[in-house]
This record gives C-alpha cells, structure tokens and sequence, in this order.
C-alpha cells in the first residue's frame, strides 16, 4: 500500500520547550493509525502541524504527496480535521453548522445538500439535524463534529480524541461510523486517544507518543509481544547490592530492573498542611521482571526473595495489553 | 466566497442572540432619547438660557447706559460689562462666544444725530443662529432708541420754531403737519439708521464653522460611539470562535488567514452600517414624534456615506487589535471598555468635543473618536460638504490602517 502521509522529523518548539521532538511515522491508504499517548504527550500537536493550523518548527511531512511545508492548501483540500474541541456553533442548527463548513470547503447547492445528508446519515442525526446543537447531548455534539469532518469527503481523516466525554452509546457509534468509513470508503484515519481500549479496537498500526517523542511503533501484536512472556511487578522492601543481576539469571526471568522512583514534593509543599495530609507516597522500590514464562517467573522471584528475606510489598501482574506496553516503557500509567 | 461564507454565518449567530441586538440597536436609540430629553429640559428655560453678552462701553455716557439698560430690558441677552482688554483675550481663548462693543462717541453722536456703530465681535467657532440672535436683539433696542432720539429731538425743534413763529406761520404747525413729520423721521430712521451694527469675527478660519447646539451633537456622538462599540463584537466574535476551537477547525480549511480576518471584519462593518441606518432613520422620524428636534443629515450625502464607511471600519479594524491583544474573556471586557467607552468619552461622544478642547486642549485630537465626531458633526450640524471635512477623514484613515497593521502583527493565529 502507497504511504497517504509521510511523516519527517517533525519539531515543535515554544521558546525553549520542545512540544514535539522530530517524529517520524507513515500512514498507508486505508490504514487506521493510532497515536496513543497521555495527555500532554504532543498528540494534539502534532496532528495540528498536519493539518496547518500551526506551522512546524523544523521538519516536515508528505500528504498524499504534498509537502505541508509547500503546498499545505493542496493537503488540506486531501485531509479533514475532527478536534478535540466540539468545533461547532452552539445557536445554529448541526445542519445550519454543516452546511457552513461545507461552503468553507467551497461546496455549494445541490452537491453540498446531498453530501450534509449523507454526513447527517452516517452519523444518525438526521431526524434532529434542525435543533440548535447546544440542544445536544455531548454524544450527539460530538456525532456532530465528526460529520463536519466528512463534508468534504477527505482521503485522510485526523480524528482527535474524538470520544472524550461521550456517554457509550454515542462512543460505540462512533467507533462503527469510524469502521465503516474505513471499511466501505476506504478513508484513512488517524486516531489520537488516549483510551487504549479504543486504539486496540481501531488501529491496524499504533504509534505510543510520550513526551514529544514515538517511543513505540508498530502493530498492536507486535507491542504486546514487547511484554514477552509477560511483565511482573513486584515491590520490595529494599534492594541489595547485585540483586537485580541474580533476578535477572532466574529462570523464566529475561529482565530485572529498578522502576524509576516517584520524585518526593519539594520542600516548600512538604510544609503546606494540604500536602501534608495527603497519604504519603510510597517510597519502597518496584522492579519491573520481564518475563519469558510469567508463572515460572513468579515462582522463582518469590522463592529467591524469600531466601535473601527480603520482604514482598506488592505484586502486580501486567495484563498483555497497550496500556502495560506503555507503563513497560515508560514506567507511568497512561492517564496519569 | 469563504470570507463571505464566514460573515454570513456571524451574522447569522448575531441574530439569534437577542442581547446583542438589544446593544447594537436598541441602546443607541435610548440614549439619544435619553439625551435629547435633557438637552430639552435645560433648553425649556429650567435654567437661565438668556445668551450671555459681554459689553465694552468705551463711551460711559448716558445714551450708552440706557443702551445698556434697554438690552437688559429686552430679554433674550444676559449683559455684562467687561474690559476692551479682558474681552479679546477671553474671545481668543474661546471662553466667551462674542462681544458688543459700544464706541467711544455714542452719546455724542446720539444726541447730535450722526450714525454711530456698535461692534459685535464673535468667535470663528461662535454658533451662528445664537450670534444672530444677539444681532437682533441689539439691532431692535438700538433702533428704538435711536428713533426715540430723533423723533425727540424733531419734536423738540418743532416747538422751538412753533414758538418763535409769526401768527401767520402758525398753520404750518398744526397736528397734522406735527404727525406727517414723525412719520417721515421714523423712514428715515429705518432707511439711515442711527446705529449701525457692524459684524466681525477675528481670524474666521471658515464662515460655515458653528457651535452645535446640545441636543443636535446627541446623534451624530451616540452614533460614533456605538458604532465604535461594535469593535467589542469583532472581538469577542474572535475570541468564542478560538474558545469554541472552530477557529482551528477553519485553520485546517484550505482558506487564508486574510479571508478567515476578513470573514471576522465583515458582520461588524455590515452591523455597523445596519445600525447607523436605524439611529439615522429614528433621528429623523423618530425624534420629531417624540417631540424632540429631529436630526438633520447635512447637504452632502456622499460626504455622510463616505465619513460612515470609514468610521465602521475603524471601528472593525479597532476590533482586531482588541482581539489581537486580549487573551481572556476578562481581558477583552476590560479593554473594551476602557478603548470604546474611555475613548469615545474623551473623543466627544458624549460631550460635545468643542466643549472637551476648552478642557483637556489638543488631547481629544488624538483619538479617531475626535474625527469621527468632527466629520459627522461638521456634515450633519453644520452643513459642510466633503472637501471641508477632508482632513477629518484623513485621519480616520490613518487610524484605520494603524489599527489594521497592529491588529495583523498581533494576531495569534496558533
């Protein structure tokens, strides 16, 4: 399948913060690719260097062929934006709101009715679509949002976090709409979340973004099987001097290693009765076993720590999912 | 077609927000009401409305005093003696509209029949219809006074050769006669009157130039004013479309960024002409059958049209600087208020900017408020054509394009 977006070294600086830092990634045609990652990580970013709402700092990417940096106003005519903010004018009607971004798009009379229609079908609203919008549930909002989208019949459709606050019915339309378009349209998508259950469920190919930076990309098998025989958790009460080592030489064990401590709040907020109230953080140490064979892995890490007496503060077995692919690699939980 | 597709639907979502309808085209019409009542209350005589005249009596003789007593009489002119000296330097400070000066052989020439000249003197900027006012009040109490003068002085002559007269010449003295001589003197006072009044008006830039009255500033401020306050809708237009995110959801449209500005400039030039229209068409109807003095328009409609157009879209580009520079919705509020309100008052909108010279001096030339005033005061109020108010557009031109720059080098696309 022919790349529809090539991604190149894409930056995004404010001042001295680097909001995305020079990523890289290819989207097939008729490919659903998902950019998972917390809040914050560059998503939204990201996507809106794409789509030319802000101009990147340095790199670039290829829509469909076109050079964004060149000829944005041919991408954007290949691509549609679905953000993350209900984009839609709360008075007016959704038809009222569709059929003024369809004539932002330059379509107009007979075409542009028939394609607000279709768009209004495909979302199932077409029986409301005469109420003000600010009449709506936040499902039908975001139904909404999505059909101005669509309008223009985009070859490439960034949809970004497009179920944030949507109850699950609506959620669950969303992601059929987004199927069948995929399925019987042959649109390519590009879903930023960072629900990690709907990225599974969507995505052929997953890129999990933290901190600016891809930091995993491919399918979602192949990052689970980054977990290996599966990951184990296990909280101790210290560590001794070559412990991780001899973990590591069990067997069932592929890996040992210190998962990266909690910073302690500085000494100002230590002082503020608030913080001091808080229940305090845990301090004892998690190493993170990587395991080729989960449950010989257990047996033998709690025997060995039995017999060094070092005592066990929690056990946590990660299932095979992104959301453990994420912690494995990042050592931080996706919605923190 | 984009910008027009933007405009469109703005004006669309203003017209479903009654709040802003009531601001834009209700408001203006309550303060003009508001304002023109007032204006009518102190013009009922609620207040001493006598036209101040300040009088400089080189002569000090008896016929100057019943001079002075007479106008005094008279009604309509409130007299105070003043300084040859203090008049002129009161005159050139604006502080007083006029003078009348009564010369030095006034009395003498009273009394002995010859023509003496009173000198009104009023200011380039004194109003017109008040000076003549003035002129006729003096003019009518000299001329009586005059003509009680002569016809004395014929009567007075006519006994003295009735007495010395022979028997035989008597006739010509009879009561016929007496009266057919007071009806020929009082002719001749009117054909060659005793007093002359003649009117100047040192340094007169322009012989149009005229002091509006209160209540005829009233529409053409509140005008200004509220088409200036349409800024804040630009703004804040901006400003929900970038909270809504819809402005990144026409960012990502294959439309300019002149166009997407162009489409936020549009509905607030079109509301401002919409709404002038209104105040304009209530100034004229309206007014009158409330009782006011309804506004006129002036004598030259393209000059008013021109002067309009510019004006809303200062008042446009005005609104892209305060979106450009506010971040908050408090922000736009705030800086709203302080540009639209703080600056049409200092502008003149609200009192009469001739009023605001004599207090701040040169500072309300610098506000576009100042000029938009001046042109449509000079257009509506004075009658003045568009070569005389050139200057005044000018420089709302220049505001206009100053506004539009910083507007565009501020703006926050991202």
């Amino acid at each position: 399948m022919p790349a529809i977006l090539e991604v190149d070294q894409l930056v995004k600086k404010y001042g001295d913060f680097e909001a995305v830092k020079g990523i890289s990634f290819n989207v097939d045609e008729g490919e659903v690719f998902g950019l998972l990652g917390p809040n914050g990580a560059g998503k939204t970013q990201t996507i809106s260097m794409l789509t030319g709402v802000i101009p990147p700092t340095s790199g670039t990417a290829r829509i469909a062929g076109h050079d964004i940096r060149t000829e944005m106003n041919e991408a954007k005519k290949i691509n549609g934006l679905v953000p993350q903010d209900l984009a839609l004018y709360p008075t007016l009607s959704a038809r009222a709101n569709l059929n003024f971004f369809g004539r932002i798009y330059g379509l107009g009379g007979k075409d542009l009715k028939e394609r607000v229609e279709d768009v209004l079908r495909i979302v199932a609203l077409t029986e409301r679509a005469d109420e003000a919008v600010e009449k709506y549930s936040g499902g039908m909002k975001r139904r909404v949002n999505i059909a101005a989208g669509l309008l223009h019949h985009p070859r490439l459709l960034f949809l970004d976090e497009p179920t944030v606050g949507v109850d699950p019915q609506s959620r669950n339309h969303i992601f059929e709409s987004v199927m069948r378009l995929n399925r019987e349209r042959g649109m390519s998508i590009v879903y930023t979340s960072h629900y990690m259950e709907e990225v599974e469920l969507l995505c052929n190919r997953v890129a999990i973004i933290d901190e600016g930076k891809i930091i995993a990309l491919d399918t979602i098998k192949n990052l689970i099987a980054l977990l290996g025989g599966g990951v184990i958790h296990v909280g101790l009460e210290r560590v001794d001097d070559g412990l991780l080592e001899r973990l590591s030489a069990l067997p069932g064990v592929e890996e040992a290693v210190l998962m990266p401590q909690p910073a302690p709040p500085p000494l100002a907020e230590q002082e503020d009765p608030e913080v001091k109230e808080r229940e305090p953080v845990t301090t004892t140490p998690i190493i993170k076993v990587v395991a080729v064979n989960s449950q010989q892995a257990i047996v033998n890490v709690i025997g060995f720590l039995n017999e060094q007496d070092i005592t066990l503060t929690s056990l946590e077995i990660l299932e095979p999912n992104l959301e453990s692919v994420f912690l494995h690699l990042t050592g931080k939980k996706l919605r923190e | 077609m984009s910008a027009l597709s933007i405009a469109l639907k703005d004006i669309q979502i203003t017209l479903k927000d009654r709040g802003a309808l009531i601001q834009l085209f209700l408001l203006p019409l309550l303060f003009i009401v508001a304002y023109s009542a007032v204006a009518a209350a102190f013009e009922a005589g609620d207040v001493d409305a006598r036209i101040p005249l300040p009088v400089v009596d080189l002569d000090g003789g008896s016929e100057a005093q019943a001079l002075l007593d007479a106008l005094d009489m008279a009604g309509g002119v409130q007299v105070e003696l003043i300084d040859e000296g203090e008049a002129q330097q009161k005159l050139e400070a604006s502080e007083i509209a006029r003078h009348l000066t009564i010369p030095e052989d006034f009395t003498e020439g009273i009394l002995e029949g010859r023509t003496v000249t009173l000198r009104l003197i009023s200011h380039p900027d004194a109003n017109l219809e008040s000076t003549e006012a003035v002129r006729l009040v003096v003019e009518g109490v000299a001329q009586d006074m005059a003509l009680e003068s002569q016809i004395l002085a014929s009567l007075q002559q006519m006994g003295e050769m009735q007495a010395n007269a022979p028997p035989e010449y008597q006739e010509a003295f009879a009561a016929e006669k007496l009266i057919s001589q007071a009806q020929s003197q009082f002719t001749q006072s009117r054909d060659r009157p005793l007093v002359t009044i003649a009117q100047s008006v040192p340094g007169q830039e322009s012989e149009k130039e005229e002091l509006p009255g209160t209540a005829e500033v009233a529409v053409p401020g509140f005008t200004v004013l509220f088409v200036f306050l349409t800024a804040q809708a630009t703004a804040r237009s901006i400003y929900d479309e970038k909270k809504l995110g819809s402005f990144r959801r026409l960012m990502a449209a294959p439309i300019s960024k002149a166009s997407l500005l162009a489409g936020k400039i549009v509905p607030n030039f079109i509301t401002a002409l919409i709404q002038v229209a209104v105040i304009f068409v209530f100034g004229v109807f309206g007014l009158g059958l409330l009782g006011f003095t309804p506004v006129k328009l002036g004598n030259d409609p393209l000059a008013l049209v021109i002067t309009i157009l510019l004006i809303a879209l200062c008042s446009s580009a005005l609104g892209v600087v305060i979106a450009a520079l506010a971040r908050t919705e408090s922000q736009i509020s705030g800086l709203s208020t302080f540009l639209l309100w703080g600056l049409g008052t200092l502008g003149g909108s609200i009192i009469p900017y001739f009023i605001l010279e004599n207090m701040l001096g040169p500072i309300p030339r610098a506000l576009p408020h100042y000029w938009a005033n001046k042109a449509l005061d000079d257009i509506m109020v004075r009658g003045m054509m568009l070569a005389d108010v050139s200057l005044a557009l000018i420089m709302l031109l220049g505001f206009t394009l100053v506004f539009f720059v910083v507007g565009l080098w501020r703006f926050d696309f991202d």
